[in-house]
């Protein structure tokens, strides 16, 4: 079983960030900067032996056919500054909103970026609300004026200018405190938000794999239930991991005027958590998704998805406390080897469509 | 929760999760067999066969289960046994085979239902008295003397299923013998234990009831994912005292019959649009089934069947030339202009994508059907006409206002010719600054 979990990275860089490739063989696999500053991806062995493949990026496409979806994404990549979850995110919304990937990529692409923008005017809104509560003032006046209107938008600057001066600051310096802080969390959200933003959906729907998988695993005779087991596992540790990080980030923004005030130390803190949490639950959308369409199938593409799952799952680095699992993963392979998966047509070694167009069916769902 | 309610959610109960698709399943057989019940179960059903759910062991199913192999299949996916059984026909049949027993005798085949040393004896007893009982029903049949609780219309079909059923019980511990070498269902390739386990099985079948060696080929045929793959097999075994030259045509026969009712199953009727993806799956596996025929054929050197696979294959071959090659580019490029003015849509452009894979399906049996030449101009033209339509979109610039059009009309090249083609035209239009 050739699997991205026989290696043991020991910082989230070092795992790198899951790319939504649509070739079979590609998919999910993780890029990360050498140290020279120069992306590469790692590629679970292909011959079922140990190890992974390290590719330099600008080789990929030489070393493996890959779809015209995956090279545009891998372009964008190349020419993105970083490789963070959120640059990647970037990229892959980006590559599926020109339609290379399908009518439904798209679809899931343009409600990924509208959900983005209505998440970034709340929490932007929600800032002002909290910084005018630290100080003492109501916010009711421009909700009620219209926040998008001269007359809210001229409520706002004087409302923020008392803020400011009673917080001690220039009203731009208040301003872009918030800016900064807004872009911090935009993905996360308040914890007060009417409706979640985007990691806190997707650590809910992470407990919510957790727990089908250990149901599933549990009582299940088939060879692939220890597998599931041990995915179920990860998950639990990945939501204590992201549990305890939303709780340190709720609680920095929920005492407000601390934050404002001690903003060049306590801005440290949230951007760690806020990073710290995306490179926590990356990767994690994907297999949800693939799951969630697994659970109404038959048990045998049950079992097939758990292995597939499995070869991609993002372990916790070593750093993270979880040293163990990279080992665990290990002898559970050892225990548990399985035939080769054909990623392509074996007649003409060309790239299976029918495999392709599920991996996009997914990756929208999962967007 | 009422059972009015569940029955409401109807085929919402196929997509629910398994854990709780079971419990659902548990609840519906406690309340009974009312009709509404029997009508959601049968709604049910494709999915409870898929997820192989365990259920409640009764006397109407252990009469079943020796021929639940040929009971008619639920989607187009899979193929359909050589010789169907209506489950409507089993029902009524099972009324008229209760009656006949008796509620009291019945009540002692239970120990067929429990497991212990009694179950494997009271099993057969009973498959050996029900067996009596369907082939006096079937011998009155087939005098044209019906019985009124036979609620069906009677057609020569019902008559023939009924014998068969006879048949099948009477060589029901042979069949459960023969479940056994060939599990778990279906069978994708034969392999030489599965061929001698049939072998062993048909010869003992062919010492005690040699008319009933034909209706054992056709259940074991119908585990298999391709039925015709065990008349390559059948050719070779060793049947003993039983006529295998004549077996051989007759099952030949009925798999031919069967592969031309297939292929007549998806003439488009006129003025409707086929759904050009499923007539490609189609007639990939008509392909394969009749490659597996011929070379059956071949094995035995028989030439009797030659003309109807020819037959065959040329309906096949008319099937792909009008209902997927014939103005495949014209449905595909239609999609691409709605998406350049506003007025497609995604059902639009997902007909478009099905299109354009139902092409490069073909690619893979246009040597057998001799389409090679027509397939490779069609796609040659439509590739054109796709590369064009990029060239135009995206000749501005990859972010220009079209360039939606231009990267959808690359994606249909790729899946028309493969995604190197698509790539190198990607290439060509976008050169050195690409994308």
């Amino acid at each position: 079983m050739r699997s991205l979990t026989n290696f043991a990275p020991s910082t989230f860089e070092d795992r790198g960030a899951a790319v939504a490739f649509t070739t079979p063989v590609l998919a999910q696999t993780r890029v990360r900067k050498d140290s020279r500053e120069q992306l590469e991806v790692l590629v679970p062995n292909l011959s079922e032996g140990r190890g992974v493949y390290v590719v330099p990026w600008k080789s990929l496409p030489l070393a493996f056919p890959m779809t015209v979806h995956d090279r545009m994404l891998h372009d964008l990549i190349a020419k993105g500054e970083g490789c963070s979850p959120d640059d990647i995110r970037k990229a892959t919304l980006e590559a599926a909103r020109c339609g290379l990937a399908g009518p439904d990529a798209v679809a899931a692409a343009e409600a990924a970026l509208r959900d983005d923008d209505e998440q970034r005017l709340l929490i932007n809104y929600q800032l002002i609300v909290e910084a005018l509560k630290a100080v003492g003032l109501e916010s009711t006046e421009i909700l009620r004026a219209g926040l998008a209107s001269a007359e809210g938008q001229r409520l706002t600057r004087d409302l923020m200018s008392k803020a400011a001066h009673s917080l001690g600051l220039e009203p731009t310096e208040l301003y872009s405190r918030i800016a900064e802080l807004a872009a911090y969390v935009e993905s996360i959200g308040l914890a007060t938000s009417p409706k979640p933003a985007r990691l806190r959906r997707l650590m809910r729907d992470l407990q919510g794999f957790r727990d089908s998988m250990t149901d599933w695993a549990t009582d299940n005779v088939s060879e692939a239930a220890p597998i599931g087991g041990f995915c179920a596992e990860v998950a639990e540790h990945t939501v204590n991991h992201a549990r305890t990080v939303m709780k340190q980030l709720d609680q920095a923004v929920a005492s407000f005027e601390v934050l404002i005030r001690q903003w060049d130390v306590k801005r440290v803190v949230v951007r760690k958590a806020a990073t710290r949490l995306s490179w926590l639950l990356d990767g994690w959308e994907y297999l949800i998704a693939l799951w969630a369409d697994a659970v109404a199938k038959s048990r045998h593409e049950q079992d097939l998805t758990v292995h597939e799952i499995f070869r991609v799952i993002p372990l916790l680095p070593k750093n993270e406390g979880q040293g163990d699992q990279a080992s665990a993963a290990d002898a559970l392979m050892q225990n548990n080897r399985r035939s080769v998966r054909a990623y392509v047509d074996w007649r003409s070694g060309q790239l299976d469509v029918d495999l392709v167009m599920r991996i996009e069916t997914i990756k929208g769902k999962a967007a | 929760m009422e059972i009015r309610d569940l029955l409401a959610l109807g085929d919402q109960l196929l997509h629910i999760d398994e854990p709780k698709f079971r419990q659902i399943v548990q609840l519906l057989e406690q309340m009974g067999d009312h009709p509404d019940i029997q009508r959601t179960i049968a709604v049910l059903r494709p999915r409870m066969a898929e997820l192989r759910i365990n259920r409640r062991p009764t006397l109407k199913r252990l009469f079943c289960d020796p021929f639940e192999d040929l009971f008619e299949t639920f989607g187009k996916s899979e193929p359909a046994p050589l010789s169907v059984i209506e489950r409507s026909l089993m029902n009524s049949l099972w009324s008229m085979v209760e009656a006949q027993i008796g509620k009291d005798r019945l009540k002692g085949y239970r120990g067929a239902l429990q497991e212990g040393p009694q179950q494997k004896a009271a099993t057969e007893a009973f498959w050996a008295e029900t067996a009596a009982v369907v082939a006096d029903i079937a011998a009155e049949m087939q005098a044209g003397r019906v019985a009124e609780a036979f609620r069906l219309r009677v057609t020569p079909d019902r008559v023939r299923a009924v014998a068969d059923i006879a048949t099948i019980l009477s060589i029901a511990p042979d069949i459960r013998d023969l479940k056994a070498v060939l599990s778990p269902k279906p069978v994708t390739k034969l392999h030489q234990d599965h061929l001698d386990g049939i072998q062993d099985i048909a010869r003992r079948i062919a010492r005690g009831r040699p008319d009933a060696l034909k209706i054992f080929i056709l259940v074991a045929a119908s585990r298999l994912s391709e039925p015709a793959v065990l008349l390559g097999g059948l050719w070779d075994m060793d049947l003993g005292r039983a006529d295998r030259a004549a077996l051989f045509m007759d099952l030949s026969g009925t798999v031919m019959a069967q592969i031309e009712g297939r292929s007549r199953s998806l003439k488009g009727g006129p003025g409707a649009a086929p759904d050009r993806l499923a007539v490609a799956d189609l007639a990939v596996d008509l392909v394969a089934s009749l490659d597996a025929t011929r070379d059956a054929m071949e094995r035995s050197r028989n030439k009797s069947f030659d003309q109807r696979l020819k037959e065959v294959r040329g309906s096949v071959h008319e099937m792909v030339r009008t209902q997927v090659l014939q103005g495949a580019d014209g449905g595909i490029v239609t999609a691409l202009d709605g998406l350049g003015d506003g007025t497609g849509d995604r059902a639009q452009m997902a007909q478009a994508e099905n299109q354009a894979r139902a092409l490069r399906k073909c690619a893979t049996i246009a040597d057998q059907l001799g389409l090679r030449g027509e397939l490779k101009a069609v796609t040659q033209k439509t590739t054109a006409t796709l590369t064009d339509k990029a060239r135009a979109a995206l000749g501005r610039g990859p972010a220009g206002p079209a360039s939606r059009t231009g990267y959808t009309a690359i994606r249909m090249i790729e899946l028309i010719a493969g995604s190197a083609e698509a790539n190198k035209v990607m290439d060509e239009i976008l050169g050195g600054g690409r994308r």
